[in-house]
């Protein structure tokens, strides 16, 4: 290896990528193809010292690993993807064993059964492989030869070898069961004996590409296997795992340094945090760059220039809280670095941040500073430097002496009396940035600000607002959704709904509640639906919100809730059409989306509509012409004007539900389905018999009373909209579970003592079979995510021994369920597409030009960890450009078109046919094709991230998983698949409300091809999105009728 | 000539089976219309001692929905061939084949437990011949200790299936996974059964709801076989649910377990009932290696199944139809009827909307 002077730079970057440029191409290739891309064993390179100033890069030292048998076995043996690449292996073998492999905490936690099974599979491969010979192939040509090989797969033959009913069964059950766990083909060896031929298997050792450096630093015996090493100690394989999220030159570089050794007990902390540590020409890369490396090295007690004694400090500092503190301000734009990484602030702040809690950063099984890195990556900030303060810092002080169970808040909350800078008030958020909690002052503060965020100066929230918000957040927060999708909704709309709520809440009869609740909620859903389909005008939102929610505020009785229900109806329908004419087919028709003008479009707009008619019908629920008829004619009733002939076929109606054949007797569900099983609502709704009171003499208050036994029917059928609307794709419970709708609990009936009704819904009764299904218990906020969660597990993994990935896959349906696609232009999906063939050609360009790869690579480097943009670098820098789309997401390629032209207006922009007309669409159709536009209709909802379900795109790389979140925050930020899906839409020409089935559907079937194998695994949407893409474009998958799409090449 | 006038019959018949029939009132929006095919029964016939009845003809069965007497439109004993009785699905229009008399000849079989292992698959396979047979297999935790000698089981009752007409293999833990899809392929069958992994959680309603869907798309005879051992803890879906849709798709469901599951008394509860339902049957063997009787039983109810259809005669109901089968004249009436004992039809006023959600798009098959 050729020794090369590296000089450090003094540009401010944010990610190794952006100085990794300058290391010359045939030592970023060497390191690059020893660990990142090596097929096989490679030699051993002698190491050199690494000074600060000086530093001699070399390969670390990879070897092979002998795994016994066919890799396919042992990935399967070892939860692996079949689909990972041979250097994936050993890294995500390290990952399983830590994560999977032992119950309870290392040493003392025992072996869990997953590693149990893959020991014993590993010792039955061997012998196997022994059996297989020199040649590594088993061989059975008789029934006698099959007997050594029998014994050892477990099985025995029956009734007699050699016969054509000869047939395999088990002998021994434990072995029969690795052998059938890992696929050997043993319906291959059985047909063989049947039919007295020969079976071969080849049965040999694989090979793949082993840890870049020694990993024997806690053993003596140098010569055990690598592949044991790594089965018997969790802590090394959790080691193993962090470094192989570390990129080449770093590793390279911590070994030089003889730093590895030292951090092994810090395996946790460099996993959770550490894939932001970067080593580049001798030095760490810094958040906040190299005007940031003297404050950090103050915070450390390291210099950068060090990085020998800089990352080991770092890692170890403060039970590794130091080090999450690193690793998301190194997570966050450059610009965005440099506010937190002043010189007075980043000691300051990370002191806040760090607190007086001692506890381990590494310990649980997902890292613990997501409130720190949504704080980082969401807070704004002033022109002056400040950060932003919703309201003013006086409210800020009353809402930090709120009431709480947090000493830590309470500490602050006594500070806080004598804050008068905003500096003060983020003090504060950062010492609050490790609470467990949905409820205190920091997540009050990110969801007020992203309020804030969207609306105009002049209309920023008054602070008496943003006091009442905070004020009630615990309770409300999960309402406010509405409130930062929705800028336009003034102080007024937001203090008449949480007058209206509270009063709700006041309601003391629980049926009644529970119902008032539901109605109201699914009034303001619906609401929700129609402005964010531009049906209410945006002049109109705050009156129509207004006059819609209203009504609600005084409900003492069903009668009265049935009149409000009513009166919200009317209101949306006013709202949207001008019109106050009520009636199911107006209401799913706006739901369906805008009017349509073309017939395609109308036709796809019926199809739509047409599909939550048939869930209301299979939900059988009261039509809402019904129940609005039956309210009209009692009212008049009640005046005297009495229509029982019309009335009475109606009340017929509310009869005809009927609860599913039952299976279980009442007394078996009280026995095996406590607290789950609860009808209680649908069972008063049969009880209800309006015919008796239409046809018996009634007093007008007996009528009136009448009149609010509809009030749970219209609850149930508005709440049934919106469930319809968010359906997800391959959904079944909500065409085969009629109770589903009628069972959500916003009363907190099933759970005794549940108190976040009005928070985001929680699934109860699944797995229960006496419980009467899976029910929904809380609110309507964030249904879309919730109804996904529930209908997730109806998709079918294509691949054996896949699974739907919690959290992850509801956020890829949301995704593909709330945005709607009748106001995109031709222009403005072929401009998607075109950004990513441009991003493409840009890159292409970039491999034979070192100034463009540079400004790419600092483009891209704000959406990759280092490890990943020096591997992409790599191979742009060997000219295999090709080879590097296949590893770069369509999200990628899209931003980097946007974000080049953004950066650098001035320079030639397209380097091939698609930028060029590019070009020339955005200079036509500035508005159609500009970022904002694109970013609205082609982004996702950030349910978290961003407080709001409004669409937006985020320039973000994948965030890793939280507690808490679990991968929810990932799901949030894989942003490629609309635009993707986009773009094979434009390739065969359809037009854009195709999307309106082409998304659901394409979005089902990459679901259902996910081959993952941990959380983190974007490489495994990649694969799936780009699998089903390929399908789509052989033509394999085609829209059903041809006729509807007429496309247009 | 004899086999274009075959070939009409059966496009025929097929467009039948796929017609839809409406009830009243569909000219009404606000009115649910339900849409009612073809309804397929299969009825056991056993004497007092639990002996299999045979021989009847169609016009020894008296059917009514809703008290609402209907007429036979095809009619199949066990395997024999299938008798088709009606020329138009049009209600009222019924024309029974005029021979048969109603005067079956009633036979008794004693079928008791004196078959051999071998003769058990032997008379297994021709019993469901023509039929389409879809096995779903637990893989989760809670078969843990018994995976490979199930995976025996059912491999040696893939290998009787000789003279049905397709088999699919799915398995399931969590989430569903199609093995094998409907194949004539035995070899494929067992393949897919032989690669099966263990999984973990088990969310049997959930997968035996998508396995109903998938054999609801087939025509024919269809018969779904679950090998379980019970439990289910992440199921969305109610057993409830999954019956009702069985049987509205006229699919009995047998259910195959060990006395393990009778330790845990949902499932037990559950696999007799909803397979009664059905008009399948549960066996819990007593354990995975003792599957023998079981696959008996399966035989002799397969074997000796009436299977019949009728299209609905018009009904306002649009709940719950409840179905009864009894047997004509005095002679036969000391005989038990086990058969599904209603379905509750589909509503359906859109019929544009009222795609599956998978048909949004298709799949184009190599």
């Amino acid at each position: 290896m050729k020794s090369r002077t590296l000089l450090s730079t003094d540009l401010p970057r944010k990610g190794c990528a952006k100085s990794s440029f300058r290391l010359p191409a045939i030592l970023a290739a060497s390191l690059f193809v020893s660990w990142c891309f090596a097929p096989a064993a490679q030699g051993t390179t002698p190491s050199a010292p690494l000074s600060s100033e000086y530093a001699e890069v070399s390969p670390p030292e990879s070897m092979d690993v002998a795994i016994p048998g066919p890799l396919r076995s042992f990935l399967r043996m070892a939860g692996i993807s079949q689909k990972v690449s041979p250097e994936e292996v050993m890294p995500l073998l390290a990952r399983n064993v830590f994560a999977l492999g032992y119950e309870g905490p290392w040493p003392k936690g025992r072996r869990s059964e997953f590693l149990i099974l893959l020991t014993r599979y590993v010792q039955q491969a061997r012998e196997l492989t022994s059996l297989a010979g020199a040649d590594g192939v088993l061989h059975v040509s008789s029934c006698g030869d099959a007997k050594p090989l029998l014994k050892i797969l477990g099985y025995r033959t029956r009734p007699d070898c050699g016969q054509r009913g000869t047939f395999l069964e088990t002998a021994d059950p434990q072995r029969a069961f690795l052998t059938i766990d890992s696929g050997f083909p043993l319906v291959d060896l059985e047909k063989s004996l049947q039919e007295g031929r020969t079976f071969t298997y080849p049965f040999s050792t694989s090979h793949v590409p082993g840890p870049p450096v020694e990993i024997d630093w806690t053993r003596k015996d140098k010569r055990a296997d690598v592949l044991d090493m790594l089965i018997d100690d969790p802590e090394l394989a959790r080691f193993y795992w962090a470094l192989a999220r570390m990129d080449a030159e770093t590793l390279s570089a911590l070994r030089q340094l003889h730093a590895l050794k030292r951090m092994v007990p810090q395996a946790a902390v460099l996993h959770f945090y550490g894939s932001h540590i970067c080593i580049r020409s001798g030095r760490v890369i810094v958040p906040g760059g190299s005007a940031a490396a003297p404050a950090w090295k103050d915070l450390v007690g390291a210099s950068p220039d060090s990085p020998g004694e800089f990352i080991p400090k770092l890692v170890t500092k403060d039970g590794g809280w130091l080090a999450a503190y690193f690793d998301d301000l190194s997570s966050i734009p450059l610009s965005q670095q440099s506010h937190f990484t002043e010189p007075a602030r980043l000691r300051r702040l990370y002191e806040m941040f760090r607190g007086k809690d001692s506890s381990d950063a590494g310990v649980g099984v997902f890292r613990h500073d997501a409130g720190l890195l949504l704080l980082v990556t969401r807070l704004r900030w002033e022109p002056n430097g400040d950060p932003y303060i919703p309201g003013n810092i006086e409210v800020w002080k009353k809402i930090f002496r709120q009431k709480t169970d947090f000493k830590v808040v309470r500490d602050w909350g006594r500070r806080a009396e004598h804050w008068d800078r905003p500096s003060q008030l983020l003090d504060g958020l950062f010492a609050l940035a490790r609470i467990s909690t949905d409820t205190g002052p920091l997540q009050a503060y990110l969801m007020l600000s992203e309020l804030d965020a969207r609306r105009s100066p002049e209309h920023r929230l008054s602070p008496q607002t943003v006091a009442l918000l905070a004020g009630k957040f615990p309770e409300f927060s999960d309402q406010y959704l509405v409130f930062s999708e929705f800028s336009d909704l003034n102080d007024a709309s937001i203090a008449a709904f949480l007058q209206v709520v509270t009063a709700l809440n006041g309601i003391p009869k629980e049926p009644l509640r529970g119902n008032a609740l539901g109605t109201f909620q699914a009034s303001v859903g619906l609401w929700q639906i129609l402005a964010r389909q531009g049906e209410i005008p945006g002049e109109g939102l705050n009156d129509s919100w207004q006059k819609m929610i209203r009504p609600f505020g005084r409900i003492g009785s069903p009668a009265q809730l049935f009149d409000a229900g009513r009166a919200a109806v009317n209101g949306l329908l006013l709202a949207a059409t001008g019109k106050p004419d009520s009636s199911q087919d107006k209401l799913i028709n706006l739901l369906a989306g805008p009017r349509q003008s073309t017939p395609e479009a109308q036709r796809m707009h019926e199809l739509i509509a047409n599909r939550i008619r048939s869930i209301l019908d299979e939900q059988r629920l009261v039509s809402l012409d019904t129940l609005l008829a039956l309210g009209d004619g009692l009212r008049e009733a009640t005046q005297g004007n009495f229509s029982g002939d019309t009335l009475l076929p109606l009340a017929g109606e509310l009869r005809e539900f009927e609860m599913p054949q039952p299976i279980f007797r009442n007394s078996e569900r009280e026995q095996w389905a406590a607290g789950i099983y609860n009808n209680r609502h649908t069972e008063l709704q049969m009880r209800t018999n309006l015919a008796k009171i239409i046809k018996s003499p009634a007093s007008p208050q007996q009528v009136a009373e009448a009149r609010g036994q509809l009030a749970p029917f219209l609850r149930d059928t508005l709440v049934g909209l919106n469930y319809a609307y968010y359906e997800p794709p391959g959904a079944q419970i909500l065409h085969h579970n009629p109770l589903f709708v009628r069972s959500h609990d916003f009363a907190g009936d099933t759970v005794v003592g549940l108190e976040r009704l009005w928070q985001a819904p929680q699934l109860f009764g699944a797995g229960s079979p006496a419980g009467g299904g899976a029910h929904l218990v809380g609110s309507l906020a964030d249904l879309p995510y919730v109804l996904a969660t529930a209908e997730q597990d109806f998709l079918a993994p294509r691949n054996v021994q896949a699974l739907i990935w919690r959290e992850l896959v509801p956020g890829l349906l949301t995704n593909a369920v709330v945005p709607r696609w009748w106001n995109v232009s031709r222009n403005e999906l072929h401009a998607v597409s075109l950004c990513q063939q441009s991003g493409e050609e840009i890159l292409a360009a970039s491999a034979q030009n070192e100034e463009l790869r540079n400004k790419v690579m600092n483009i891209l480097s704000d959406r990759m960890l280092p490890q990943r943009s020096a591997r992409v670098e790599q191979v742009l820098r060997s000219g295999h450009s090709p080879e590097v789309l296949s590893q770069l997401m369509p999200a990628d390629t899209f931003y980097l078109a946007a974000e080049y032209q953004q950066r650098f207006p001035q320079e030639p922009n397209s380097f091939g046919p698609a930028g060029n007309e590019l070009a020339s669409l955005r200079q036509q159709y500035p508005e159609e094709v500009s970022w904002e536009r694109l970013s609205r209709d082609f982004g996702v909802p950030h349910r978290v991230l961003t407080q709001s379900y409004t669409r937006e795109l985020l320039n973000l790389p994948p965030f890793p998983v939280f507690m808490g979140y679990a991968n929810r925050l990932f799901a949030e930020t894989w942003d490629s698949n609309n635009l993707y899906w986009a773009r094979l839409a434009d390739e065969k020409g359809y037009s854009p409300v195709m999307l309106n089935r082409l998304v659901p559907e394409l979005t089902r079937r990459m679901v259902e091809k996910i081959f993952a194998t941990d959380f983190e695994d974007w490489p495994a949407l990649l694969r799936a999105a780009r699998e089903t893409g390929e399908e789509f474009r052989q033509g394999k998958i085609v829209a059903l009728s041809r006729n509807d799409s007429s496309p247009q090449p | 000539m004899e086999k274009r006038h075959f070939l009409i019959v059966a496009l025929l018949l097929g467009i039948l089976l796929l017609s839809t029939f409406r009830t009243q009132g569909q000219e009404d929006p606000t009115r649910l219309r339900v849409v009612v095919n073809l309804v397929q029964l299969n009825v056991a016939v056993t004497d007092n001692k639990g002996n299999y009845v045979t021989g009847l003809r169609p016009s020894d069965f008296v059917i009514t929905e809703d008290g609402i007497p209907e007429n036979i439109a095809n009619f199949e004993e066990g395997n024999g061939p299938t008798t088709r009785l009606v020329e138009t699905a049009e209600a009222g229009k019924t024309d029974v084949d005029g021979s048969a008399t109603g005067q079956g000849h009633a036979r008794v079989q004693d079928l008791g437990s004196g078959s051999s292992w071998q003769d058990s698959l032997e008379t297994l396979g021709s019993a469901i011949s023509g039929a389409k047979v879809f096995i779903l297999f637990d893989t989760s935790n809670y078969m843990y200790r018994g995976f490979v000698f199930a995976q025996d089981a059912i491999a040696n009752f893939v290998r009787s299936l000789e003279s049905a007409d397709k088999v699919a293999f799915y398995s399931y833990s969590r989430d569903l996974y199609r093995a094998a899809a409907l194949t004539s392929d035995r070899s494929e069958v067992v393949r897919g059964v032989r690669t099966s992994v263990a999984g973990d959680d088990a969310a049997l309603y959930n997968s035996l709801l998508l396995t109903v869907q998938d054999a609801g798309q087939q025509p024919g005879r269809k018969v779904i076989v679950v090998f379980s051992n019970g439990p289910d803890n992440a199921s969305m879906v109610p057993p409830e649910d999954v019956a009702e849709l069985a049987q509205l798709a006229g699919i009995p469901i047998y259910m195959i377990s060990t006395q393990d599951a009778q330790l845990e008394p949902v499932s037990t509860a559950v696999f007799e009932r909803m397979s009664a339902a059905t008009g399948g049957k549960a066996y819990f063997a007593k354990s995975w290696r003792d599957e023998k009787k079981a696959f008996a039983s399966i035989r002799d109810d397969l074997a000796h199944l009436y299977s019949f259809s009728y299209y609905p005669n018009p009904n306002p109901n649009r709940g719950w139809r409840a179905i009864k089968v009894q047997l004509a004249g005095e002679r036969l009436k000391k005989y038990h009827i086990r058969t599904r004992n209603g379905y509750r039809p589909k509503p359906n006023r859109f019929s544009v909307g009222n795609e599956a959600p998978s048909a949004a798009l298709e799949l184009v098959p190599n």
